[in-house]
């Protein structure tokens, strides 16, 4: 089980440190850790289990900020990695985001959520919602009240109704005026174009968000036109899984709040909402770059935030790259980002320029990878629809609303 | 700087710049807060501040709750430094664990067993007993979380307490309970398997309501289970491990399962069997032994039979598992996914495995952390049966913004899967690869297009065609200060070929010419080398290659000089070999090369090089300066030894290299250990198939059997008593129990008087250790330290026991001061050895002969609830025939009147009671011959359990008046029930539900004696005293027995804690009737026996009570 956990700022300083059993571990673990980040590289950063002399860590890197926890004995490595996630993502939704500063400022709700999250080394509580009912996150009423009164107790005096009732994920039967239920598909599209410009994989992996404000026990049917075209799944502890395996209806009662209620994956979609087609050509100690960016599929809706950005190769001394829309910024470490937006009725957004070789080369020989971003409301790129939202014993108004959202994933365009 | 407002961001920023200890000190609860966030801030930055420890303990009694929570962050981080100072907040923690507000006995419970004290640990686990049967969810669960803690603390000395408690929390009704006490079985007894046991089947059913975190220990905790109760399933993939090993018992078997096997196996495709048989022996028995035991090439120690395994599509147990842990591979928690995966992939039969595939490829997707560690898993499920993840090769390639190991893993994945189908595709992603800017992934992925070719040879000439055009390419061979990366990706290149080559030089001909030809481009020399290398192994391969070697051999001594020692090392070798196989005219040309490169290393400035120089020259092939002496020197035998070394050290190496499977290390799927390759701290092996004995396996279906026996007491076995033949198993009667390692070696001796045979008649007692929770929570234990007796009066502990938090039960019992930790064995079935006591109705003198007993039977009345069984026996002692005899009730004449009168409280709310006769009509005797006895079953309604009942005999036309006493035991029926349900109930009935009474009890001491005069076994004290204070109750009331009791810390002679718990329920109001039965005193003395009796209907158990009592006072029959 694990035995300790730090949080490390990005330049290595330990932030916070929370002893989890009587095996007290010490801060010199750190030491060590970062040490090796230091001479490894990135390639130590991206090691999620590591054996040091004295204890196995694992670690998470989010936003800069290094989460390690500490064992010495055998346990499953992706329930700390897994736990570690978690502890992040309840940081970052109660904190707003997460960044050193953050931390340092709410140093005493981390600790609060951390004892509650994880006793003797093994997982207590995780359920954001029901968290936050035991430690209320801060907000600017309770700023306030602090800054007026100096005293503000963040801490709740009663246990969660969720801990006494049956559903472990739900607070005993709350009350709204105004009931109502938000859907949300939120895609992400992965795909991978060669060399050639084939498409060589393109999925799309998604999430059902669900924000539900209910009265009392709500029984929820949620069911899909066209649930074949899933190629996996996976639930939120509230749902059934037998009567999606029987019918592929998700019958659930959910959590109060806002929770994701299952992750899909569809497979070998045929084709992506933009092309990109770079051209690099080089000789004489130079490199030609030519990408041109476009809509290839309308979706519908208006693609926003598309992005383009590629990592030059080390070879490179310098590079002079134009666009004819958007603006083009290369950053410190090499990293050239073309932001072009929307793209524009009447041109092809294109960026050109040259590199410059090192003086030896003659030519190029590796060609970068471009990586794509982009944004579409409205639309759920995968096809997937949902069919109907229906609640047993439905109160007399009820409000459902559907949203989906599609943004890039992993999509990658190589050179 | 806005944000900051209001935040904590002050605090820590500069935690020490105002005094805290006076802010510790002060009335108000916000500015405690404020020192006590200053000394976590101070905390959270490193620092020491211990000192302030006894300051900030007084705080712990705070109201407020944030003082609280921030009290306990402090003292759990430091107690362990200033023991001493936190026994000053035991007193705190105590008052907080009666607290009405679960959260806050919650809390007070973590803190407390957070304190890392031994002289505490007792303290801490009565709380943690307590807590386990706190009302609320929360509480329970930490309880359970709390029990590794106190177990870390105490070690030995309260396993077994701790063990209860784990058991009784596994059974909990709440799945969120479940989930944490099996984390605490886990770190404090994984190895008590038969707790499992017990609660198999619900624990399976829980699973998918059991929240995340504990689904993933409970799911390696029933995996075990599994394997040790019903060993491994013949379809899976661990079953390989026995054909290939013991293939002959499965031909001899002839057995329909071996040959489904076989088919299932070719169903499934092609899996490595000898990789999958070390994987699977490394899961069995951990790689180290078996990788050392292996070397020493002794493999007899672990041998499995057939026996050790289970058919998945029989076993019920096996396919519950599956069946419940499929639903969690769609868990959110990826974590969960891999240990469901793990199980589908060591018990599934194999054709059911591929159902594991997608949902491990989905955890891909997730957190680039865990994707190394899945990667890590499906690197070994994918060496194992490469076909599963064959059709889902696209998922391994590579996106650009993936770390190295990642790409490392999933290139390795793919020569794995690759098949003839897709390996075109992948030799398209590899081609992209090549050119990608990490060079030493290019590396990388020019090495995996060799092993690919090794796998599939078919596609040898492509690759070898797209190898060779690497070597073209200007930026590998161009001349300017390669970078070491690209000098790799050279080398790696002209190594795959060679592999290539290697597998079928013949067709690959032109390809070492065309290499041979690029000799003068390729610059890097371990890459010179290594086509130098080729021209000496291949020299004599095809038509051209001979043909050109003077050219080559000619060049290569030209540039001798210039090259690199490695490469120079390769050229005299390469010079060496062709000079073995050369003949003609070549030979001369060859001989001249060699001489004039001998010379030139003879005087290189490495010494390697100088050495190998000497060497060579003194072999024959190439000693032969001088042609003529040649033949001469033919027929000396060392000459004949030195050709014989020349072949050993120039020959053809055509073995084969040993898969390097060997030299690697397999650890269960999703441990820590298969990812750090060693065996971390706390690892185990899965357990030896089958070796949770049929003994255990008693204790563990222990409820179903308690029941099963129970039902034996109750019906069958009374009427087989009569049974003369039954008499003598009885004396046969053993007891088969199984010792559990919390009740210690001491009673080891026992189980040797176990013999198979008694197997099949039901075990009498067995010894499981069923959660004691009424044990837990009496009394203080004994060994608490004097020095905490100091600090805190055990008044105060008391009165924190007795007053439960919520509203159960305020009057406990307190039984007994001393806490004493007890096993707990249950007694299965005395049944046959129960005789019923039986009462003479009539005696011959007064019925004209006719003798009439009676005896009360345990059987139910199907009729009315009112009516109990009575078996009546009727003699002929005479010497004339009796005819005609019949039993009436004497006032069924009369009117009702009088009867009602004294119609008797348990009778007074039934509606219906006036409907059931008093005595059910007898079937009457037509007549009975002189010393015949014949036997009837007579249901009578006694109007109150105490008075008799008048009834009428008639025999020959004469009435005789008889009086049928009523015998209150009888009054009730068994119930059988769990001891948890036990517990339970009896806490529900305390105060004036309860009734309790002592008296003494000698019949052991005869049945001691007897076993010491008779017989050599040596027969457990207990053990007698049980089963005669078991058959004496059974003998004297329709019991059910539920469990027993055990003492084990005490000696051995001394019965003090035994306990026997019985329940019943009252025939007519179907009211529970639970009896305990307390002993004291010494082993051969007469025992002091305290009888309780909680029951609801107060005069019924009052006078139930006494005639316990009357009868365990009475001498036993003789």
């Amino acid at each position: 089980m694990l035995q300790c956990i730090f949080l490390l700022s990005d330049s290595g300083e330990v932030m916070l440190e929370k002893q989890l059993t009587g095996h007290r571990v010490d801060r010199s673990i750190c030491d060590w850790f970062w040490d090796h980040v230091i001479s490894q590289g990135d390639s130590f950063k991206s090691q999620p289990v590591i054996a040091s002399p004295t204890h196995y860590l694992f670690q998470v890197v989010r936003e800069g900020i290094t989460f390690l926890a500490c064992t010495q004995v055998e346990m499953p490595p992706l329930m700390g990695i897994e736990f570690l996630c978690r502890v992040s993502d309840v940081l970052s939704d109660y904190l707003g985001g997460l960044n050193e500063d953050v931390i340092k400022d709410n140093f005493v709700i981390v600790y609060e959520l951390l004892d509650e999250m994880i006793d003797n080394g093994f997982p207590l509580t995780t359920e954001a919602n029901i968290l936050r009912e035991m430690i209320a996150p801060p907000n600017i009423v309770s700023k306030v009240l602090s800054v007026v009164t100096g005293n503000s107790s963040n801490v709740s005096d009663t246990l969660p109704g969720a801990t006494r009732s049956c559903i472990p994920w739900r607070a005993a039967e709350p009350k709204y005026a105004n009931n109502e239920v938000y859907v949300d598909l939120v895609e992400e599209m992965d795909a991978v174009i060669n060399r050639d410009g084939a498409l060589v994989k393109c999925e799309v992996y998604g999430e059902v968000r669900v924000n539900s404000h209910l009265s009392g026990l709500p029984d929820l049917t949620l069911s899909f036109a066209n649930p074949s075209i899933l190629d996996d799944v996976r639930f939120h502890p509230c749902v059934r899984f037998r009567p999606w395996e029987s019918h592929q209806v998700l019958s659930f009662v959910p959590p109060d709040g806002e929770f994701k209620l299952m992750s899909y994956r569809i497979k070998k979609l045929k084709s992506t909402p933009l092309y990109v087609k770079p051209q690099l050509t080089s000789d004489a100690g130079k490199c030609r770059v030519n990408v041109l960016v476009g809509i290839r599929n309308d979706p519908g809706k208006t693609i926003d935030s598309i992005t383009l950005e590629f990592q030059l190769p080390p070879c490179i001394l310098s590079a002079d790259l134009n666009s004819n829309h958007g603006t083009v910024n290369i950053l410190g470490n090499k990293i050239c980002s073309w932001t072009i937006g929307r793209i524009p009725k009447d041109k092809t957004p294109s960026l050109s320029g040259t590199l410059l070789l090192e003086t030896e080369l003659e030519r190029l020989h590796v060609f970068p990878t471009f990586r794509v971003g982009f944004r579409i409301m409205g639309v759920a790129l995968s096809g997937l629809q949902i069919d109907k939202l229906d609640l047993k014993t439905a109160p007399s108004r009820l409000y459902k609303g559907f949203r989906a959202l599609t943004r890039a994933g992993e999509f990658e365009v190589r050179s | 700087m806005v944000f900051r407002i209001g935040t904590d961001a002050h605090l820590y920023d500069d935690p020490d710049d105002v005094s805290i200890a006076p802010l510790l000190d002060s009335k108000f609860d916000s500015e405690k807060c404020e020192a006590l966030k200053r000394l976590l801030a101070l905390i959270a930055q490193g620092f020491d501040v211990s000192n302030y420890f006894p300051q900030v303990v007084k705080n712990v009694a705070s109201q407020s709750l944030e003082v609280k929570k921030l009290v306990y962050l402090y003292l759990l981080h430091y107690a362990e430094k200033r023991p001493n100072e936190a026994l000053l907040s035991i007193n705190c923690f105590q008052k907080d664990l009666g607290d009405p507000n679960p959260l806050v006995r919650a809390w007070a419970l973590r803190t407390m067993a957070g304190i890392r004290l031994h002289v505490i640990a007792p303290l801490v686990l009565v709380a943690v007993g307590k807590c386990a049967r706190d009302p609320s969810v929360y509480v329970r669960k930490c309880a359970a979380s709390a029990l590794p803690k106190v177990h870390d603390l105490s070690l030995e000395e309260h396993t077994s307490a701790i063990e209860e408690i784990v058991g009784m929390l596994l059974n909990d009704r709440s799945p969120a309970v479940v989930g944490a006490a099996a984390a605490a079985f886990a770190s404090v007894c994984p190895y008590n398997l038969s707790l499992v046991g017990r609660n198999y089947r619900k624990l399976c059913e829980i699973l998918p309501d059991v929240e995340e975190w504990g689904q993933i220990v409970l799911i390696g905790i029933l995996l075990r289970y599994v394997i040790a109760r019903h060993g491994l399933v013949k379809e899976s993939i661990m079953y390989s491990l026995q054909c290939t090993e013991s293939s002959h018992s499965a031909k001899d078997g002839s057995d329909v399962d071996s040959g489904l096997v076989k088919e299932s196996t070719d169903l499934s495709g092609t899996c490595d069997s000898e990789f999958v048989n070390t994987v699977s022996r490394c899961y069995m028995e951990g790689p180290d032994e078996y990788l050392s035991r292996s070397s020493c090439a002794n493999r007899e120690s672990f041998e499995l039979n057939g026996a050790q395994f289970t058919s998945g599509k029989s076993n019920d147990d096996v396919k519950i598992l599956l069946y419940s842990t499929s639903p969690l591979l769609w868990s959110n928690n990826s974590a969960v996914v891999l240990a469901a995966a793990g199980v589908h992939w060591v018990m599934a039969p194999k054709e059911d495995v591929k159902r594991i595939i997608k949902p491990i490829l989905y955890l891909l997707r997730s957190s680039n952390a865990s994707k190394y560690v899945v990667l890590r898993n499906i690197q070994v499920f994918a060496k194992a049966m490469p076909s599963l993840f064959a059709p889902y090769f696209e998922d391994f390639f590579i996106f650009s913004s993936e770390s190295y190991q990642i790409k490392a893993l999933k290139l390795e994945i793919l020569s794995y899967i690759a098949t003839d189908s897709s390996i075109s595709s992948i030799f398209k992603e590899f081609q992209d690869y090549i050119r990608d800017p990490d060079r030493r992934f290019a590396a990388d992925t020019v090495a995996v297009i060799g092993l690919c070719v090794q796998r599939l040879p078919k596609m040898a000439h492509i690759c070898v065609d797209g190898l060779l055009a690497l070597t073209r390419q200007e930026f590998v061979t161009e001349d300017f200060g390669f970078e070491d990366q690209e000098a790799g990706i050279l080398t790696q290149v002209i190594m795959s070929i060679k592999s290539i080559i290697k597998q079928d030089p013949p067709s690959h001909e032109k390809v070492i010419i065309q290499l041979v030809r690029r000799l003068d481009s390729v610059k890097v020399p371990a890459a010179r080398a290594m086509i130098i290398w080729m021209v000496g192994e291949y020299s004599s391969l095809g038509e051209i290659i001979p043909r050109m070697l003077t050219t080559v051999l000619k060049y290569l001594a030209w540039g001798f000089p210039s090259e690199a020692p490695e490469t120079k090392l390769q050229i005299l070798n390469t010079v060496c070999k062709v000079l073995e196989g050369a003949t003609g005219d070549d030979l001369w040309t060859f001989k001249k090369i060699f001489s004039y490169l001998i010379e030139l290393a003879e005087c290189d400035l490495n010494y390697d090089l100088r050495d190998r120089a000497r060497l060579l020259k003194k072999l024959p092939s190439c000693n032969l300066v001088s042609l003529g002496l040649e033949e001469e020197t033919n027929d000396l035998p060392e000459n004949d030894l030195l050709h014989i070394v020349a072949e050993c050290i120039l020959g053809r190496q055509t073995r084969k290299v040993k898969p390097e499977s060997f030299s690697y290390r397999y650890y269960l799927p999703g441990s820590l250990s298969q990812i750090v390759l060693h065996a971390a701290p706390g690892y185990e092996p899965l357990p030896r198939p089958c070796s949770l004995l049929l003994d255990d396996l008693n204790v563990a279906e222990g409820t179903s059997e308690m029941k099963r026996a129970a039902d034996y007491s109750g019906t069958d076995d009374y009427g087989s008593s009569s049974d003369p033949s039954d008499e003598e198993s009885a004396s046969d009667y053993g007891s088969q129990r199984s010792v559990t390692e919390s009740s210690g070696s001491d009673r080891g001796d026992d189980s040797e008087f176990t013999s198979e045979g008694n197997y099949n008649a039901d075990p009498l007692i067995q010894i499981s250790d069923i959660g004691n929770a009424s044990e837990n929570q009496n009394g203080v234990s004994q060994s608490s330290p004097a020095n905490l007796g100091e600090l805190m009066s055990n008044k105060a502990l008391e009165s924190w026991l007795d007053e439960q938090p919520g509203s159960s039960n305020p009057g406990l019992p307190k039984q007994s001061q001393v806490r004493i930790s007890s096993a707990r064995i249950s007694v299965g079935d005395v049944g046959k050895r129960v005789k019923q006591k039986s009462y003479s109705l009539l005696d011959p003198a007064s019925g004209n002969g006719l003798k009439v007993d009676y005896s009360f039977s345990s059987e139910i009345s199907s009729i009315s609830r009112l009516l109990v069984c009575i078996e009546v026996f009727f003699k002929n002692c005479s010497s004339e025939i009796i005819s005609e005899i019949t039993l009436v009730d004497e006032e069924s004449n009369r009117a009702f009147d009088s009867a009602d009168k004294t119609a008797v409280v348990n009778e007074s709310s039934l509606t219906s009671s006036d409907d059931v006769p008093t005595l059910v009509p007898m079937e009457s005797i037509v007549s009975l011959e002189p010393g015949q006895t014949t036997r009837r079953i007579l249901q009578v309604r006694f109007h109150h359990h105490l008075l008799p009942l008048k009834l009428a005999l008639y025999c020959d036309g004469k009435k005789l008046p008889i009086k049928l006493r009523p015998d209150i035991g009888y009054f009730v029926k068994p119930l059988p029930m769990d001891v948890e349900v036990f517990i339970d109930k009896e806490s529900r009935l305390p105060g004036m539900f309860e009734y309790a009474r002592s008296c003494t009890f000698t019949d052991h001491i005869v049945e001691l004696n007897k076993e010491n005069g008779d017989s050599l076994l040596v027969k457990d004290k207990f053990l007698a005293i049980c089963e005669s204070l078991a058959l004496k109750m059974l003998s004297n009331a329709n019991l059910c027995i539920v469990s027993v009791d055990m003492p084990i810390a005490t000696n051995l002679d001394d019965a003090s804690g035994l306990r026997l718990r019985f329940s019943s329920e009252i025939l007519s109001s179907s009211i529970p009737c639970l009896i305990t039965l307390g002993v004291e005193g010494k082993c051969t003395d007469p025992l002091n026996l305290s009888i309780k009796v909680n029951c609801e209907e107060t005069v019924f158990g009052l006078n139930l009570l006494n005639r316990i009592a009357n009868f365990l006072v009475e001498p036993a029959l003789s």
